[in-house]
């Protein structure tokens, strides 16, 4: 039951506490939808705090600590250990010119793309000539909901005639173009889009694409086009109906959707 | 794919009869649904692969009322068991509009999807017909090896697939010019350079298959009666397949964000075809069409783009590598060229959709001065206020000194304004590759409007490519989002000292807590 000894013994709790926390923060993370690889200086943050907690948890208890510190004690002085002692010297400094290696070397990478996703909108914009006000707009198509299959036909057609190339059959910003660009098109599926906007705000994004965004979009990486230059303000309210329509999203309300002006204040 | 290769499985070798569809019960009710749902916008209400979508992609959306699929398991001329029609649902198809519905739609869904789309054609209803998968014997080892390649060229010359495919299998045969589908529309030949278009499948057995059932509806046929008639071996079709497979990278080429260019100690390439460039990191890059403005274009020809870089810290190198079936202009090319602008849309083109002769064209963009902060200009060639510092060049420009390059500041799609004193660029065109090699020192004197080089920095690029002989010129071209490129600084020595002094520090540390506990236990 030699095992047994070693899971009952905080100081290999604590070492396995630790490679457990390395498995899930470089391997487990990354499977979680939506998640990407975790940055190296990011796991090195995890990992130091990761081992303060658990330097915590061991000290915390005086008998605890004392059982903690034998086996590092045996491996500095007990004569049979003197292998362990040896390849424990080289290979900790080793380890640590490592980490030195990789913090020095110099690499060029892609600078940070801090974009905000959903800026503030305006309160207005012209459209064609036509000053449209966003605040409190509704899509004008939904005052006529015996006529919204038709609409929402419409928008479908118009949808697979301009939108299809990037934001795809599905809906999900995955099109045959996507690839291509750099922010990726908006996924209309994700819960983080159209089902969180009004369809005003929509309206603006649509109508005005990327060279419409403020700074803090970084409108000279959008590929979404101008499209009030394609198509009339009803084909775009059309195309939004469909939108929600496909997906089966709400568009966010502006009674519940007092935040947007409270969001425009914030930033 | 488990299940679809089960009901491969039974179907081609069960010894015990079995129903006439391995699949669960399906529901051409609910599949109409799902069907007019997803599917419809290109596919069309009647199946007939004329949704509101499919002038808007080439290759065309499946006809499904003719029953004539390419991508089978079965023999040339039959039609595709249930196995495989939901293979090209659930997986797509590699290089066209097609996504993989695996994970979009349920299983159900995709099971009655298959129903219904069958009842768009009588023959599916033709039960006598017994669709069964061609049964293929496993893939012969060693197919990376020189002889099992030697085999394959030596095949894919005998029986003609160079006439299509070309001598280097870039899709730039003789005959490729004449190509179309059953339906008339324009047909490439596969450039077999890019197994991860390849519709079927990138593996040796994927292509293997297609070699075997052909891919019906197009010129390409079924090579099974060659094996018939003892013109080759099974094994030697195999090796056909394993050196088309080598054509290709041995995995998709990742996308990678930053280009990096090594400093050289030796001289910069001399040519396009300079031994270096084989010693340097290669990177791809995707291009796709242009629909941000007018007119728009939804056939692009060029599908990316490999880059490399160099430089010896004074000037920099640039090498651009991409397939083009022509070396434009090229008249032979008219009909096809014709072809493809009747096929793809371009309902806002406003006229101007005459077929060429048009050059082949490379843009390669930089920002006028490298950015503090992210900030840069419009990806899409800058703006009126905003101008981007560009090379280009085009194939009718002359074996000048310049040969056929320019610098010069494009201030959006429509304007381009020529600087004096370009890069030096040289060009070679075999076998259905272009390969452009700019060269232009890392400083220059015009400071205000070229972009000055400087090693350790993320510079700003994006690529712009034009096939003359598929009607592209002016707006209608493939493009890319801005990329980076950094050229490799010298290393500094604190690089190498400074992990030394701290192993060495860590190690008298170590000593010395080892000593003292020592010390104090005796």
């Amino acid at each position: 039951m030699n095992w047994r000894r070693y899971a009952d013994h905080p100081f290999w709790q604590a070492a396995a506490l630790l490679v457990a926390a390395y498995v899930v923060i470089v391997y487990v993370v990354p499977l979680f939808p939506g998640s990407a690889l975790v940055p190296k200086s990011v796991v090195l943050q995890y990992m130091a705090t990761v081992l303060v907690g658990v330097l915590i948890y061991v000290s915390d208890n005086e008998e605890r600590w004392i059982r903690f510190r034998e086996p590092i004690h045996a491996a500095l002085v007990e004569p049979r250990l003197r292998p362990v002692r040896a390849g424990l010297l080289v290979a900790v400094p080793a380890l640590v010119g490592l980490v030195a290696y990789g913090q020095v070397r110099t690499t060029v990478a892609a600078p940070p793309n801090l974009r905000s996703i959903h800026p503030a909108p305006p309160s207005e914009i012209t459209f064609r000539g036509k000053t449209i006000t966003l605040t409190g707009l509704d899509n004008p198509l939904r005052q006529h909901p015996e006529s919204s299959a038709a609409y929402a036909a419409d928008g479908k057609r118009i949808y697979y005639q301009n939108c299809l190339p990037c934001h795809g059959d599905h809906l999900d910003g995955q099109g045959h173009y996507a690839p291509g660009f750099n922010p990726i098109p908006a996924n209309f599926q994700d819960n983080g889009t159209i089902a969180q906007l009004t369809e005003s705000f929509v309206f603006w994004r649509v109508a005005k694409g990327g060279p419409g965004l403020p700074r803090e979009g970084t409108p000279w990486n959008s590929a979404m086009p101008r499209w009030e230059d394609f198509l009339t303000e009803r084909e775009i309210w059309s195309v939004i109906l469909f939108l929600y329509d496909q997906t089966g999203w709400k568009p966010r309300t502006w009674e519940t959707a007092g935040e947007a002006g409270k969001r425009k204040g914030d930033d | 794919m488990i299940s679809a290769l089960l009901a491969l499985g039974l179907a081609a070798g069960a010894p015990f009869p079995l129903p006439p569809s391995p699949l669960p019960v399906q529901d051409t009710v609910k599949g109409k649904v799902v069907y007019e749902k997803w599917c419809a916008g290109c596919h069309g209400e009647t199946g007939a692969g004329d949704g509101p979508a499919a002038a808007y992609m080439l290759p065309r959306p499946r006809n499904f009322t003719g029953a004539v699929y390419k991508i089978r398991t079965t023999a040339s001329g039959q039609l595709p068991t249930d196995a495989d029609l939901l293979r090209a649902i659930d997986e797509g198809l590699a290089g066209s509009a097609m996504p993989a519905w695996k994970g979009r739609l349920s299983d159900a869904e995709r099971r009655d999807v298959l129903a219904y789309l069958k009842t768009f054609s009588s023959f599916f209803a033709d039960t006598s017909q017994h669709v069964v998968a061609l049964k293929f014997g496993g893939e012969p080892g060693g197919g990376t090896s020189a002889e099992a390649l030697k085999v394959g060229r030596q095949f894919y010359d005998s029986i003609g697939c160079r006439k299509c495919h070309g001598d280097q299998g870039r899709g730039d045969g003789p005959s490729a010019p004449t190509l179309k589908d059953d339906a008339g529309f324009p047909i490439f030949a596969a450039d077999l350079h890019q197994s991860w278009r390849f519709r079927g499948g990138a593996t040796a057995a994927d292509i293997y298959r297609r070699l075997r059932t052909g891919l019906d509806g197009t010129p390409m046929p079924s090579f099974s009666d060659l094996i018939d008639q003892k013109f080759l071996t099974d094994e030697q079709l195999w090796r056909l397949a394993q050196y088309v497979r080598s054509l290709s990278p041995a995995r998709t080429p990742e996308v990678r964000d930053v280009i990096h260019a090594p400093r050289l100690a030796a001289a910069l390439p001399a040519a396009p075809g300079d031994s270096v460039w084989d010693r340097v990191d290669r990177y791809w890059l995707p291009l796709v069409g242009q629909v941000i403005r007018k007119p728009r274009w939804f056939g692009p020809a060029v599908s990316g783009v490999w880059v490399q870089a160099v430089h010896d810290g004074k000037s920099v190198a640039l090498r651009v590598s991409w397939d083009d079936r022509t070396r434009s202009p090229d008249t032979t090319w008219l009909g096809f060229e014709r072809r493809v602008l009747e096929t793809v849309a371009g309902d806002d083109s406003g006229g101007g959709r005459t077929a060429g002769p048009f050059p082949d064209q490379l843009a390669v963009q930089f920002p006028r001065r490298i950015p503090e902060g992210m900030e840069r200009p419009y990806f899409l060639m800058g703006t009126e206020t905003d101008a981007v510092y560009q090379w280009r060049w085009t194939s009718a420009g002359g074996s000048g000194a310049a040969g056929g390059a320019v610098g010069g500041l494009a201030r959006g799609l429509e304007r381009f304004d020529t600087l004096p004193g370009g890069p030096a660029a040289q060009t070679s065109y075999e076998h259905g590759e272009w390969r452009v090699m700019f060269t232009r020192s890392l400083a220059t004197p015009d400071t205000a409007n070229e972009l000055q080089f400087a090693a350790g920095r993320a510079i700003p690029v994006a690529f712009f490519a034009w096939d003359g002989s598929s009607g592209e010129h002016g707006n209608r071209l493939a493009v890319s989002t801005w990329y980076f490129l950094a050229l490799d600084q010298p290393t500094p020595p604190r690089v190498f000292v400074t992990p030394v002094v701290v192993m060495l520090l860590t190690l008298g540390l170590g000593i010395v807590v080892v000593r003292r506990v020592q010390r104090r236990q005796a």
